[in-house]
């Protein structure tokens, strides 16, 4: 049995990887067998997102059990899972229990903590050059203002036409091509790994 | 004048001698005088002997010589010549297997067949020669009685010498002389040791005897053979009659053990000592003394014996290891933070950085100042295309939205969103809402209740539906766009959508009429992108976007693509107010003068922190380059 499974979930993955593959360039005839394939996938995703709040709610309850300095934040997420839950599957999702919990406690902790952010990292940027005093430091340092006081007009000073075009020049041509050259590095990867999968060389679900 | 015969040798000697003066042998106790007056007689048991020897064996010579010559036995005569032949004709040492033969022969007596009549030796000489002693002579035995005359004795075939068989004449002759010469005595030794059976083969007489070869090499006239010394033994063994006592083993001195060849000691045979073995009292092989038992307690598996594993050390091996040891608890020992007083000059200086950014915000939107204009919508990419796609919708046709951005953002995303939604109600569009985050759904209603109640005149909007969350990711998306009837089945409200108007129309994604897309994630943006927008432009169906400002970047190349992927788009807080500016809702509400002084604030303290700190750091650099 040991030897059988490893053998049919490697066919299964690679008979369903090949049909989604196939369903992209000849959609009439792989089109239906590709949506109900991806339509079982998005099942299995649902459940896993399901898998993973029980497995967060079971660590959570081992760390609360123990005496700790974490266990009473652990305790805090758990009453809280439970509250939410409770909450939610008694008003809805959208109702009005549902929408206070989400605009009182979700939306200010977010926000804030992206104020926290904005915040800590203007304070590590004027340190920066102190810890760190090299040229990349000032190169960074330097791209980052030009980029901040580009964003917007500068208070008293209005829109600075130059910074505004720099800005847009840097944003859209030294970013974008970094950021681009991240995104075809991944897809090559992908690539690569999607083959991989589909003649069974690696085998993620086992065997 | 008389001479005296000596009873070992054979030899005349004077009268007046008491001991022979060739072997040193008493005379007078046993010697006797040579039959002179019997010159020419022959034992009448000789004769035939000797005739018969010399017909068969010819090894015994007869020559005539002295009366006394005569009276001595030929045997014996004929055996010293040899022997005096083999000493002058071979001076070389004899070899050891020929000394322990002859020995060997002396010592055994020979194997007479039964039908072979032994010729009886004690004749009448020395029956005579006793009787000159004063002695008794002997009786014949019934041996000698059986032989008669010469002409019996013919018959006789003889193969071996005479001397080799102990006679009763022999024992009659004095068994006790008076002293005996060392080399008989040696002799004497050999012959116990031989006996023994303890004496190999290749041994040497001469180292057994304690008698050096050497003395052998050179002849002596007073040198009395071996084989008399070993006669002389046999006198005393195999005729005596008495019970014999069990032969002692010789005893070889620690210096001859040592010299003994080790072929000698590999030639005997092990001899196992079975007496204090056990007796098996079980299996097929019981009685048996000396076995291998069969018991299963031969093959018993015996506990493995134990051996120590401890190392040993030294002492400085044993100081480092203390040493490592207490190093690796020393890390697991948790080191106590160093209490840090409040008031230090980075909490001082996070104090005021925060307090930089924060007053001129808070002020800002406190005092609503508009201080700043607003962005043109021509300057913000995406703005003017984005707009007039909304603007092109018709009244009540159903549009897919998607509320992808998090709770976290939604103070920069929620005013071009708000817009939107606002544009989309005075429209009265069917907004089909979606989600890709777990958040999404409230957001979404959330947003869409602040935006009626805001506005009087649309009251409490429902032209709308929330299908909720489509999980999966990337394949959630593709699914939704091939077939959202079966990804997406029923509203939150558990109502099936799909079989009602405006829905009932759609099959596929490309029949809405718009997809809008709001988030703040390009990886977010990009699947969309990716997986829905092929779908759509074969229909026509436009892709709007409204995003953040750190993701547009990213975004912007889809909507400046040829043909472009993505129809318009707003981005961050300018992209919003643009948007307003153009459809005439602004709600700036002091937001755009408090990011202004924002941004201002945050570039002028870190411009001004970096030049403090390469101020107060040189100096210091300066003194480590000194020091």
């Amino acid at each position: 049995m040991k030897k059988i499974l490893p053998t049919s979930n490697a066919i299964i993955a690679v008979i369903s990887g090949s049909l989604v593959l196939l369903g992209y360039f000849f959609p009439g005839v792989f089109g239906n067998i590709q949506s109900i394939l991806i339509g079982w996938a998005i099942i299995l995703a649902a459940f896993a997102l399901f898998l993973g709040i029980f497995n967060l709610a079971i660590v959570h309850w081992k760390k609360a059990k123990t005496t700790g300095p974490s266990s009473i934040y652990s305790l805090v997420l758990l009453i809280s899972l439970f509250l939410t839950i409770i909450i939610v599957s008694l008003s809805g999702p959208t109702g009005s229990f549902s929408l206070w919990i989400f605009n009182t406690f979700q939306v200010p902790v977010e926000i804030s903590l992206l104020a926290v952010l904005a915040v800590v990292l203007v304070f590590s940027g004027a340190r920066l050059l102190t810890r760190r005093p090299k040229w990349q430091t000032v190169l960074f340092l330097v791209i980052v203002l030009v980029v901040l006081l580009g964003s917007a007009p500068l208070f008293l000073l209005g829109e600075v036409a130059p910074l505004i075009a720099l800005r847009g020049w840097l944003a859209q041509v030294p970013a974008v091509a970094g950021a681009r050259g991240l995104l075809l590095g991944v897809a090559l990867g992908t690539v690569a790994t999607g083959l991989r999968i589909l003649i069974g060389v690696d085998r993620p679900y086992g065997g | 004048m008389t001479d005296i015969l000596c009873p070992l040798c054979g030899k005349p000697n004077p009268s007046e001698l008491d001991e022979c003066m060739y072997c040193h042998a008493p005379l007078k106790a046993s010697g006797f005088l040579a039959p002179s007056d019997q010159e020419g007689d022959e034992s009448p048991f000789l004769t035939p002997l000797d005739t018969s020897a010399e017909a068969e064996t010819s090894t015994v010579k007869s020559e005539p010589g002295s009366p006394l010559e005569r009276a001595i036995p030929d045997w014996l005569k004929n055996t010293e010549e040899k022997f005096l032949e083999g000493v002058e004709s071979k001076p070389e040492q004899p070899t050891s297997e020929e000394i322990s033969a002859q020995i060997e022969s002396l010592l055994n007596p020979p194997v007479i067949p039964e039908n072979v009549v032994e010729p009886a030796n004690d004749d009448d000489w020395l029956a005579s020669l006793l009787a000159e002693a004063g002695g008794e002579p002997l009786s014949l035995g019934p041996e000698e009685e059986q032989l008669g005359g010469p002409a019996e004795a013919s018959d006789v075939s003889i193969t071996e010498p005479f001397i080799e068989k102990p006679s009763d004449e022999e024992d009659a002759l004095p068994t006790q002389p008076a002293e005996k010469p060392d080399w008989l005595t040696g002799l004497e030794a050999a012959s116990m040791i031989k006996l023994s059976g303890e004496i190999t083969p290749g041994e040497s007489i001469y180292a057994e005897a304690n008698v050096e070869p050497e003395a052998e090499e050179i002849p002596s006239p007073i040198e009395i053979p071996d084989w008399i010394g070993q006669a002389d033994v046999m006198e005393s063994s195999p005729s005596q009659k008495e019970p014999e006592p069990p032969i002692a083993a010789a005893e070889l001195p620690g210096w001859l053990e040592a010299l003994r060849p080790e072929e000698a000691t590999a030639a005997t045979e092990p001899v196992e000592d079975l007496s204090a073995a056990d007796i098996v009292a079980t299996g097929p092989l019981v009685g048996l003394r000396g076995v291998i038992s069969a018991r299963p307690s031969a093959i018993k598996a015996r506990k493995p014996p134990t051996y120590s594993i401890k190392l040993r050390v030294t002492d400085e091996q044993h100081a480092r290891v203390e040493m490592m040891e207490a190093l690796l608890a020393d890390e697991q020992k948790p080191k106590p933070i160093p209490s840090q007083p409040i008031l230090t000059s980075r909490n001082i200086f996070r104090l005021v950085v925060a307090a930089v950014l924060i007053l001129p915000i808070v002020w800002m939107i406190i005092t609503n100042s508009q201080r700043i204009p607003t962005p043109q919508p021509g300057s913000v990419p995406g703005v003017v295309d984005f707009t007039e796609q909304i603007q092109s919708l018709q009244e009540g046709v159903p549009v897919l939205m998607a509320f992808d951005y998090e709770p976290g953002f939604s103070g920069e995303m929620n005013l071009a969103v708000s817009t939107l939604i606002n544009q989309l109600m005075l429209k009265n569009v069917y907004m089909t809402l979606v989600t890709t985050t777990p958040s999404g759904p409230a957001l979404a209603e959330s947003i869409i209740k602040s935006v009626a109640t805001m506005e009087d005149e649309l009251g409490s909007y429902s032209y709308y539906t929330d299908l909720g969350y489509i999980p999966g990711g990337t394949l959630g998306l593709l699914g939704l766009a091939n077939s959202p009837q079966a990804v997406l089945p029923y509203s939150l409200d558990g109502i099936n959508v799909w079989a009602t108007a405006p829905m009932n129309s759609i099959s596929i994604i490309n029949d809405f009429s718009a997809v809008i897309v709001m988030t703040n994630d390009p990886d977010i943006a990009r699947s969309w992108i990716e997986q829905v927008s092929p779908v759509l432009n074969d229909d026509g169906t436009p892709l709007l976007i409204v995003t953040s400002s750190q993701a547009e970047p990213l975004i912007r190349p889809y909507y400046e693509a040829n043909p472009s992927q993505v129809k318009g788009m707003v981005a961050g807080l300018a992209g919003g107010l643009a948007y307003g500016r153009i459809v005439g809702n602004i709600q700036q509400n002091g937001v755009w003068d408090a990011y202004s002084i924002g941004i201002t604030a945050s570039s002028l303290i870190i411009l001004v922190g970096s030049i403090i700190g390469v101020v107060l750091k040189m100096p210091a650099s300066d003194k480590k380059k000194e020091s």
